[in-house]
């Protein structure tokens, strides 16, 4: 009986105990967001989108090749001569066309570690959270500016230009060759000649049948 | 069909599934039960659907430091102390030294994300057992940890901070203010939490002397953390092995002491999580105490990661256990091997033997008891 009685009163009592817990919350001020119509903002820095700045950019690759998942995809191609870049905002001179800039965010594991290795500090997170899409392929963004014609253009250019400064290479190594070449005979001529006149000098010995013939 | 039914009849014993799907296996585990009655006769837990090759990705890296992310994904709930264990574990093999922030920063660090992830884990248990009002004040309190660790790292729940030989980034300004001030209006929530759910009696009619796990069977499974200090074996990676610089911090080890029931049952695995809150406070508070106000964080990290030829095991004590990382080096750059000790694989293991002999709604009660993830279990 006393049992029964003691195990009630213990009950009772961790029962209210907890009941005055949630009182004193009840009272205290409320914590929930209402999301689509309340906003908190998000701190600097908070891991949310990525953004190029691409006229920073210098096409170096290093973001691409920091990111463990692949999904940073760039195509360069190099400046031709006649034209000037120009610099970024941070000095460096570009030098490549980026012909494709592609961030695909649904591959995107949001882990910042192509953001620390870029020179121009060109790639960063945003603090933008609402852009989700009904279908994956709208997720991969396009950061290159240039416009179709444009990089078919550059490209066209750029091949022109490595064409022909492959064309003035193979002119260069082939003058190179041929000058080679050339020094070559001439070495050869002089060593036949200095053999010649080392084997006239043998040639007073009658032993060399082949000299005989001649 | 009748057929079945008079076989069940008489063999008395039938096999059911609890998941993949169910909400209180935290995460998609299943496991089949043979059932006898509502007696558990034998329990099999089937793993495997959370599998992303975590070892075969980061032999795949072409660089040691971009595993980390991954590990992020193993043990999603407590992020920062799996990467925690996988730098110590590089840097032990690389042999260097990181700067004493560093040090404070990523002790500090580490143990905020196990009170946060102590906090899901009771939360979970409690909600598990139909006490869905401390889920909901846990998730306040935990809430708070994660703004800190936004402020600072920008994520909310898989960070990549820490880095090899440093940090990402240094902390945000208002970090020291930001957590002292946690710790403070953290105190109180721990009470309340006694309160509302340690000592209500329902809570502990449906924990104590559940699933009863004694100190012989835990040592010889291999159990690590709150598993196995709910046995009452006191045994703390951050006393018995101090990595990091936990050998300056004074505080102690909760263990299980069968207050409620028997030694080792539920109950006393999840008073030892709470009391073990209470022990990351005094840690957080001394950190902060002695943390340097001045140094670069990322000036250590080197810029060629290309550890020696050989292998090495690192240990860290996570809020599940023990997290050891196995790295094999062949001198590149990139990992050979790296094989995961996962706790919650271990504890995994566990399951038939402490439930055998339970009734079927005390599987729910032992399974929240054990705290497994299964990112980490299925790696
Ligand atoms: S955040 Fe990480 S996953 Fe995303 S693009 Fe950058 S490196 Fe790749
Ligand atoms: S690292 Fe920066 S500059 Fe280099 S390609 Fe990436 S975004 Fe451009």
């Amino acid at each position: 009986m006393l049992y029964v009685f003691k195990e009630g009163w213990s009950t009772f009592k961790s029962i209210f105990t907890g009941m005055g817990v949630t009182i004193r919350h009840f009272f205290s001020p409320s914590v929930t967001e209402k999301y689509p119509y309340e906003k908190i903002e998000l701190p600097k820095g908070a891991r949310a989108k990525l953004h190029v700045n691409i006229d920073d950019c210098i096409g170096c690759n290093l973001c691409a090749r920091a990111c463990p998942v692949n999904c940073i995809d760039i195509e360069t191609v190099k400046a031709t001569d006649d034209v000037d870049l120009g610099k970024t905002s941070t000095g460096n001179p570009k030098r490549f066309w980026l012909t494709r800039f592609d961030i695909d965010m649904a591959k995107c594991m949001y882990c910042d570690l192509c953001v620390h290795p870029c020179p121009t500090n060109c790639i960063y997170m945003v603090p933008e959270y609402e852009y989700s899409e009904v279908d994956r392929s709208n997720l991969v963004y396009h950061f290159s500016n240039l416009k179709p014609e444009m990089v078919a253009e550059v490209k066209e250019k750029a091949e022109q230009e490595a064409e022909q400064k492959k064309r003035e290479r193979q002119e260069m190594m082939r003058k190179k060759a041929e000058a080679a070449k050339k020094k070559k005979e001439e070495q050869e001529k002089k060593q036949a000649e200095a053999k010649k006149s080392s084997n006239k000098n043998d040639n007073d010995k009658p032993s060399t049948p082949g000299k005989k013939d001649s | 069909m009748t057929d079945q039914i008079s076989n069940i009849a008489e063999k008395r014993e039938m096999t059911i599934n609890m998941g993949p799907q169910h909400p209180s296996t935290h995460g998609v585990l299943r496991l089949e039960l043979d059932l006898d009655g509502e007696v558990i006769k034998n329990t099999r837990p089937n793993i495997g659907y959370l599998h992303r090759c975590f070892e075969k990705y980061a032999e795949e890296m072409d660089d040691y430091s971009k595993v980390i992310p991954y590990t992020d994904r193993m043990d999603y709930v407590s992020a920062m102390n799996q990467e925690h264990g996988y730098v110590i574990a590089v840097e032990r093999m690389l042999e260097i030294e990181v700067p004493e922030r560093v040090e404070y920063i990523r002790v500090i660090m580490a143990e905020m994300q196990r009170i946060a992830s102590h906090l899901l884990g009771i939360g979970a248990f409690g909600l598990d057992l139909g006490a869905f009002t401390p889920f909901l004040y846990c998730f306040i309190e935990r809430e708070k940890i994660l703004d800190i660790f936004e402020k600072t790292s920008g994520a909310r729940l898989l960070y990549n901070y820490y880095a090899i030989g440093g940090m990402i980034k240094d902390v945000h300004p208002d970090f020291k203010k930001d957590t002292n001030e946690f710790v403070k209006t953290f105190r109180p929530k721990i009470k309340e939490l006694n309160d509302l759910l340690s000592g209500n009696k329902i809570f502990i009619k449906r924990t104590a002397n559940i699933g009863v796990l004694p100190e012989k069977v835990a040592l010889n499974y291999g159990a690590s953390g709150p598993v196995l200090r709910g046995s009452g074996v006191e045994w703390d990676l951050r006393k018995n092995d101090p990595y990091s610089i936990y050998d300056r911090f004074d505080f102690e080890i909760p263990i299980g002491k069968g207050e409620m029931g028997t030694l080792g049952d539920c109950w006393d695995r999840y008073i030892v999580r709470v009391r073990e809150m209470e022990q990351s406070l005094r840690i957080i508070e001394q950190a902060l105490e002695g943390m340097p106000d001045e140094g670069d964080v990322t000036e250590g990290i080197p810029k060629r990661i290309r550890p020696k030829e050989g292998e090495l095991y690192a240990r860290s004590e996570t809020p599940r256990g023990e997290l050891g990382y196995y790295i094999i080096s062949d001198k590149s750059a990139s990992p050979f091997r790296v094989k995961a000790r996962a706790p919650s694989f271990v504890h995994l293991g566990l399951l038939p033997a402490i439930s055998k002999g339970a009734l079927i709604a005390d599987m729910v009660a032992i399974v929240g008891s054990i705290d497994i993830v299964l990112g980490e279990v299925d790696r």
